[in-house]
C-alpha cells in the first residue's frame, strides 16, 4: 500500500503548530454582540424572584432574556427549558441571558442580576433517585413530548428510560454456576475538560436566514434541532463549524446554539456570540455521565461464565438529552466482550439534580467496563483462576452472540484472545501480578478487556464531494468535523490510496457548513473513518469512472484498457501513454479548440446497513455494525503505607482491523488512555450535600498533567472488518475503555482490597483499607 | 475577562507607590498593590477580588532585590518565584517555591504575592517562618523591620498603608539540613493536602505546615513534641500532632482524618531523614 498505513502529517498541522488555526471564538467582526449567562447557584430550588433592573440600566445592554416563553428542548425527551422557568434543577443551570455590546458589559450586567431561590430537597445520586418515594426532579414527566417510544420515561419516578436485556434462561444459567460474585461499583459525574470551551455565534438575516457558527461535533444536528424546536425552515438554517479544540463527546450535545439563536432573535437578528468561561463549560454545559452499577456474575467450575445479572443506574443529571442513548448503549454491550448465554440487564437513565450528561468518549463503555472488569477479577479470584486466563476463556468470538443476540462472525468482531496474548507479553504477566520491592513498595499489575459498537441512528448518513482544481489536484469535502482526531487527513489518505496518487495533491476542506458540505451525521462514535471513508471510496469510484470516460475519448481506447495512478489516466499495458488529470478534469480541449467533457464532480455516500431498534422487552436487535475489541494492562508502583501510587506503564492492544495512519492511530489510542487515567485517577465533580459542585474550576478540577503520564505502550492487532475501508475498524474511543478498570484492578491487587469507586485517589484506597482492617 | 474597570499606575519609587495608595484611598477608591497579577486576574474574573486602582510595583528597585548582603540574604517581595528558584540563595526556599503552582504561573507569582495572597496556602512563607526571617515593611511613617514570627500570624498582618518590601534571612539558616514535602490529593499537581517544611537547627527540628489548617503556621508545640528526647518516635509524632494549632481542614482535597494520616507519615519520614535515619 502506498499511502494507507503511513504516518501522513495531518493536513491542519501547520496551522495548529503556528497558533494560527481558527476556532469559533476567533471569529469576531463589527456589530457582533456578546451574551453572558446568569447561572443557578443552587441544585434544586424554586426561583422566587429575578431582579434585572440594574442590568437593564447599564448602557450597551441590548436585551435580558428570562425563561418562560420558549418551547422545551431535549433530544430524546423535551424536558429542558433553554432558560430555567420557575425552578432550577441543577447547579449551573442558565436562569437568565444578557446580550450587550461587549463581553465585559455583558458580564457586568449578568453579575448585577439578583436571583432569589427557595431550596427544594435535592436528588444527589442515581441510587437516591431510584429509591421509592424519592423527590421527583420532573413532576410532569408524562407530559413531555418525546421521540423515544421504545424505552419511554416512567411518570411518577425519576426514570427517564429503562432498557432491558433478556437473553437466555437465567434460572438454568445460575444452576450451572459453581461460583457467583456480586459487586457494586460507582463513579461520579465529571467533565470533558476540552481545551476549547464551547462557543456559538448566531445571526438572523432580514430574509429569515439563520446563520450559526459553533464549536460542535454535530452542526447538522444543530440545523435539524433548531428547525424542530422552533419551527424554522430547515433550508434557512446554515450552521458552520471551523476547527474544534477537543470535544470528547461534550460537543455532541446542542445547548449554546439554542441560547444564541434566542439571543439573536431578541435583538432583531443581530449577531450574538456566547462563549463559555471555564466554570460554565464545567457546570452549565453537559458533562460526563455518572454510574452506580451492580453486577452479579457466575461461572462453572471450569471458569466459564454462565450467567450475568446487571443493573446500571446512570446519573443522567437534571435533563435527559443524550443520557437516554447512553443508557441504551450501555445495555447493548452490558457484559463487556465475553460470551455469556444467559444475561439479564436493566439499564436505567436516572434524573438527578446534577449537571446533565452528554456523551463522553466511549459512550457508556468505559463506565460499564469498570463495573464488569472489577467483577471479573473478583470472580476469577473466587474460581481460583488467573484473571488473564479467565478472560481468555470467556472472550467473545465469532459464532457467539452479543447481549442483543447479534451473531458475531469473522468480520464484525475483532480478535480478543490475540489482544489478550499480546498484553500478556507486554506487561510481563508471568513474572507475577504483584512484586514486593520492600516492606512498603510493591509493583502491581492489572488487566482488563473492553469492546464497543457504535449505537448510532440506523439511518445516520455520511456524504463526500470531490472537486478538481485546474492543475489536476483534488478538493475533498466531508461533513466530518476536525475535532483533533486527524480524521480528515485519513480520508485524504483513503482517496490517495484508491486513486494511487500523491496525498499532497489532495486538499481537504476543514471547515464545515451545512449548506455546502455534504452531511456527516455527527462526528462521534468513532464513525468518521468508517462512514465517511466508505463515502470517499464511493466518490473515488465516481471520479475514476468520469475520468476514464473522457480519457477513453481522448486516448481513443475502451475504458477497460485504462488505469488511474499518479494523477493520470493511462493505458494499462503502456503506462507512459496517457493524459494528466489537469487535461481532462475541466473538459478536454482538442488542438483546434473543440472541447468535450466538463468539470468533474464526484460524490459518494454511505448509510449503515441492517441496523435495527432494540426490542423493548428483550433488547434483541442489531444496534451497531461491528465491535472493536481491546485488552489493557496497567502497572503501578504502590506505597502500601501511604496508599499513594505512580502509574508506571499503561498498555492497550486494540484490534484496529487495519492501521490507516500509524502515528495518528497511536495518538488516538494514547490520548484516549490518558483521558481514562485522568478520570480513573483524579477527575470527578465533588458534590456537597446540597448537590452543588464544589470544584468547578481548574484550580480544583484537575485533569492529568503531562508530567504525570506513565509510559504508554500501544499495539495493534489487524483483523480486517471486511466491509470497512481497507478493513479498518473504529478506534477513536477504544484506548480509553478498559483503562479505569485496569487501574482499579492493579490497585486492588496492590492494596489487597477491592476498590469499587472512582476516582482512585489515595484517600479512597486508604479508607477502603481502613474499612477492612480487622 | 475582568468585569471591572481600574486605573493603572506604575511608580518608580516606594514613596511614589505609597503616595498613590494614599491618594486613591482618600478619593474613596480601592487601591491594589500589584506585581505578578495572577491573583487579581484569576480571582477578579470570578468576582472574588476587585480593585479601582492597580499600583504596579515592578519598576521599583527595592522590591526586586535578590542578593547576599554580608551575613544576610535579601529577597525582594516582587521577585517571581522562578527568579527565587534560579538565584537559589536559600535552598529550602528554592524547593518550596518550585512546588507552588506550575512553572508558567511561577514566572508571574511573586514571593510577596504568594505570602500576602488571598488563597490560604501561602507556602512561600514556610522557609521564612523557620528561619526567623525579618520582614522589611514600608509605610508613610517610614521603614520598619519586623520578625516574621510577629508579623505573620496565619496571614501577613499589615496595616492598610503598609507594604512588604523585602525579606531578610540570616545566611546560617540557608546551609542547614532541610526537608520539604508536599503531598497532594493525587500525583504531582494541585494544591497541597499538607506541605511540610523542616530545618534541622542546633536546638532540634523546626517545622512549618501549610494546607493542614486554613492558614500556614509554625507551631512551637508541635516542634516541642517532635523534639522531645527520650521518647519513642510514635509518641513524638503523637505529641506533635496534638500541637496542631487549629481545626484541620476537610475539603475537596481531602478529609481531616486523611490529612492527619498523611501528616503523621510525613513527620515520621522527616524525623528519620533529619536525624540520620535512626528512629527508635
Amino acid at each position: 500500500m502506498r499511502t494507507v498505513g503511513s504516518s501522513v502529517v495531518r493536513k491542519e498541522a501547520w496551522q495548529k503548530v503556528t497558533g494560527t488555526a481558527k476556532y469559533t471564538d476567533d471569529y469576531a467582526f463589527a456589530g457582533l454582540l456578546h451574551a453572558k449567562m446568569v447561572v443557578s447557584t443552587m441544585a434544586h430550588a424554586i426561583i422566587t424572584s429575578i431582579d434585572t433592573t440594574e442590568a437593564e440600566k447599564i448602557p450597551g445592554v441590548r436585551a435580558v432574556l428570562l425563561g418562560g416563553s420558549y418551547p422545551l428542548v431535549g433530544e430524546a425527551i423535551r424536558d429542558r427549558p433553554p432558560i430555567a422557568v420557575g425552578k432550577v434543577r441543577y447547579h449551573g443551570e442558565p436562569v437568565a441571558l444578557v446580550v450587550a455590546d461587549s463581553p465585559v458589559l455583558a458580564k457586568k450586567a449578568a453579575n448585577s442580576i439578583q436571583v432569589l431561590y427557595e431550596p427544594l430537597p435535592v436528588v444527589n445520586s442515581a441510587t437516591q433517585a431510584f429509591e421509592a418515594g424519592a423527590t421527583l426532579v420532573h413532576e410532569k414527566l408524562g407530559e413531555y413530548k418525546r421521540d423515544n417510544e421504545i424505552h419511554p420515561p416512567i411518570p411518577g419516578t425519576n426514570i427517564a428510560s429503562h432498557v432491558k436485556i433478556r437473553k437466555g434462561d437465567m434460572e438454568k444459567g445460575w444452576q450451572e454456576c459453581d461460583s457467583v460474585v456480586e459487586a457494586s461499583v460507582s463513579l461520579s459525574i465529571s467533565d470533558h475538560a476540552a481545551m476549547e470551551t464551547r462557543c456559538s455565534i448566531a445571526e438572523i438575516g432580514p430574509d429569515g436566514k439563520i446563520k450559526i457558527t459553533t464549536s460542535s461535533q454535530a452542526p447538522f444536528m444543530v440545523k435539524r434541532l433548531i428547525s424542530q424546536y422552533f419551527g424554522e425552515d430547515m433550508g434557512k438554517i446554515v450552521v458552520e463549524t471551523p476547527l474544534v479544540g477537543g470535544a470528547f463527546g461534550g460537543k455532541a450535545a446542542v445547548q449554546l446554539e439554542i441560547l444564541v439563536y434566542l439571543a439573536s432573535k431578541a435583538v432583531g437578528g443581530r449577531p450574538v456570540k456566547l462563549r463559555n468561561e471555564r466554570e460554565e463549560d464545567i457546570l452549565t454545559s453537559p458533562c460526563h455521565i455518572g454510574l452506580d452499577a451492580t453486577v452479579k456474575l457466575g461461572s462453572d467450575r471450569h471458569g466459564k461464565i454462565k450467567a450475568a445479572n446487571i443493573r446500571f443506574l446512570w446519573d443522567g443529571g437534571a435533563y435527559s438529552d443524550k443520557a437516554v442513548d447512553l443508557t441504551r448503549a450501555g445495555a447493548a454491550d452490558c457484559t463487556g466482550p465475553y460470551a455469556i448465554d444467559n444475561v439479564w440487564c436493566d439499564s436505567y437513565c436516572m434524573y438527578t439534580n446534577h449537571p446533565y450528561a452528554s456523551p463522553f468518549r466511549g459512550f457508556s463503555h468505559s463506565e460499564l467496563s469498570f463495573a464488569i472488569e472489577r467483577t471479573m477479577d473478583l470472580l476469577a479470584e473466587k474460581v481460583g483462576m488467573d484473571p488473564l486466563t479467565f478472560r481468555k476463556i470467556n472472550a467473545i468470538m465469532p459464532g457467539n452472540t452479543t447481549p442483543t443476540r447479534v451473531l458475531l462472525n469473522n468480520s464484525n468482531v475483532g480478535n480478543l484472545p490475540k489482544c489478550i496474548e499480546r498484553v500478556h507479553e507486554l506487561i510481563q504477566w508471568d513474572e507475577g501480578e504483584m512484586i514486593a520491592l520492600d516492606e512498603r513498595f510493591v509493583r502491581a499489575k492489572g488487566i482488563s478487556c473492553s469492546w464497543k459498537t457504535s449505537t448510532i441512528d440506523p439511518d445516520a448518513p455520511s456524504g463526500v464531494i470531490l472537486t478538481f482544481n485546474p492543475d489536476g489536484t483534488i478538493n475533498l469535502m466531508s461533513g466530518v468535523i476536525e475535532i483533533g482526531t486527524g480524521t480528515k487527513t485519513v480520508l485524504a489518505q483513503l482517496l490517495a490510496e484508491r486513486l494511487n496518487m500523491d496525498v499532497n495533491n489532495i486538499y481537504v476542506k476543514m471547515d464545515v457548513d451545512t449548506q455546502t458540505t455534504p452531511e456527516h451525521w455527527k462526528t462521534v462514535a468513532s464513525r468518521g473513518t468508517f462512514m465517511a471513508g466508505k463515502a470517499v471510496l464511493q466518490a473515488a469510484e465516481d471520479v475514476i469512472r468520469q475520468l476514464k470516460a473522457i480519457a477513453s475519448c481522448v486516448l481513443r481506447a475502451p475504458i477497460e484498457d485504462l488505469d488511474v495512478a499518479d494523477s493520470r489516466v493511462f493505458f494499462r499495458d503502456d503506462p507512459g501513454n496517457g493524459v494528466h488529470f489537469k487535461e481532462i478534469a475541466y473538459g478536454y480541449q482538442y488542438p483546434n479548440g473543440n472541447s468535450i467533457g466538463g468539470q468533474i464532480i464526484g460524490h459518494g455516500h454511505y448509510i449503515l446497513r441492517g441496523l435495527t431498534h432494540m426490542n423493548p422487552e428483550t433488547g434483541e436487535g442489531r444496534p451497531g455494525p461491528e465491535w472493536t475489541v481491546t485488552a489493557h494492562g496497567i502497572e503501578v508502583l504502590f506505597d502500601r503505607r501511604d496508599c499513594t501510587y505512580k502509574v508506571l506503564k499503561a498498555i492497550t492492544v486494540v484490534d484496529i482491523g487495519k492501521v490507516l495512519n500509524d502515528k495518528a492511530a497511536r495518538g488516538q489510542v494514547m490520548g484516549a488512555m490518558s483521558l481514562g487515567l485522568s478520570f480513573a485517577g483524579r477527575e470527578t465533580f465533588v458534590f456537597d450535600s446540597l448537590g452543588r459542585v464544589r470544584n468547578p474550576q481548574l484550580r480544583t478540577y484537575r485533569p492529568l498533567h503531562y508530567s504525570e503520564a506513565p509510559e504508554y505502550m500501544v499495539e495493534f492487532v489487524e483483523t480486517p472488518q471486511i466491509d470497512a475501508p481497507y478493513g479498518a475498524r473504529g478506534v477513536g474511543e477504544h484506548g480509553l475503555l478498559g483503562i479505569p478498570a485496569a487501574l482499579a484492578n492493579a490497585l486492588s491487587t496492590a492494596a489487597g482490597v477491592s476498590l469499587q469507586k472512582l476516582p482512585l485517589v489515595p484517600e479512597m484506597i486508604w479508607k477502603a483499607k481502613e474499612h477492612v482492617r480487622p | 475577562m475582568i468585569p471591572f474597570d481600574f486605573d493603572y499606575f506604575r511608580p518608580k519609587t516606594l514613596q511614589e507607590a505609597l503616595q498613590i495608595f494614599r491618594e486613591q484611598m482618600a478619593m474613596g477608591k480601592k487601591p491594589y498593590y500589584f506585581s505578578g497579577g495572577t491573583e487579581l486576574i484569576t480571582l477578579g474574573r470570578v468576582q472574588l477580588a476587585k480593585a479601582d486602582a492597580v499600583i504596579d510595583l515592578k519598576k521599583i528597585n527595592e522590591v526586586r532585590a535578590c542578593r547576599i548582603d554580608g551575613d544576610h540574604i535579601v529577597l525582594g517581595s516582587c521577585l517571581a518565584l522562578t527568579e527565587v528558584e534560579e538565584s537559589n540563595l536559600f535552598p529550602l526556599l528554592t524547593k518550596t517555591a518550585s512546588e507552588i503552582a506550575d512553572h508558567t504561573s511561577r514566572n508571574k507569582i511573586t514571593l510577596g504575592g504568594n505570602i500576602r495572597g488571598g488563597i490560604h496556602y501561602r507556602e512561600a512563607v514556610l522557609p521564612f517562618l523557620l528561619a526567623d526571617s525579618t520582614a522589611v515593611i514600608v509605610s508613610a511613617k517610614g521603614v520598619t523591620f519586623k520578625k516574621m514570627s510577629e508579623v505573620f500570624q496565619g496571614s501577613l498582618r499589615l496595616e492598610n498603608d503598609e507594604l512588604l518590601v523585602q525579606l531578610i534571612t540570616e545566611r546560617k539558616w540557608a546551609s542547614l539540613p532541610f526537608v520539604h514535602v508536599k503531598r497532594r490529593r493525587q500525583w504531582e499537581t494541585g494544591y497541597p493536602l499538607v506541605t511540610v517544611a523542616a530545618l534541622m537547627s542546633d536546638n532540634g527540628i523546626r517545622v512549618a505546615v501549610s494546607g493542614l489548617c486554613a492558614f500556614p503556621f509554625r507551631s512551637e508545640k508541635m516542634e516541642n513534641g517532635l523534639n522531645s528526647k527520650g521518647t519513642g518516635i510514635e509518641e513524638r509524632i503523637k505529641m506533635a500532632l496534638d500541637g496542631i494549632p487549629a481545626t484541620v481542614l476537610s475539603d475537596v482535597e481531602g478529609s481531616a482524618e486523611y490529612r492527619m494520616f498523611v501528616l503523621g507519615n510525613v513527620l515520621r519520614d522527616l524525623v528519620s531523614e533529619l536525624e540520620g535515619g535512626i528512629v527508635v
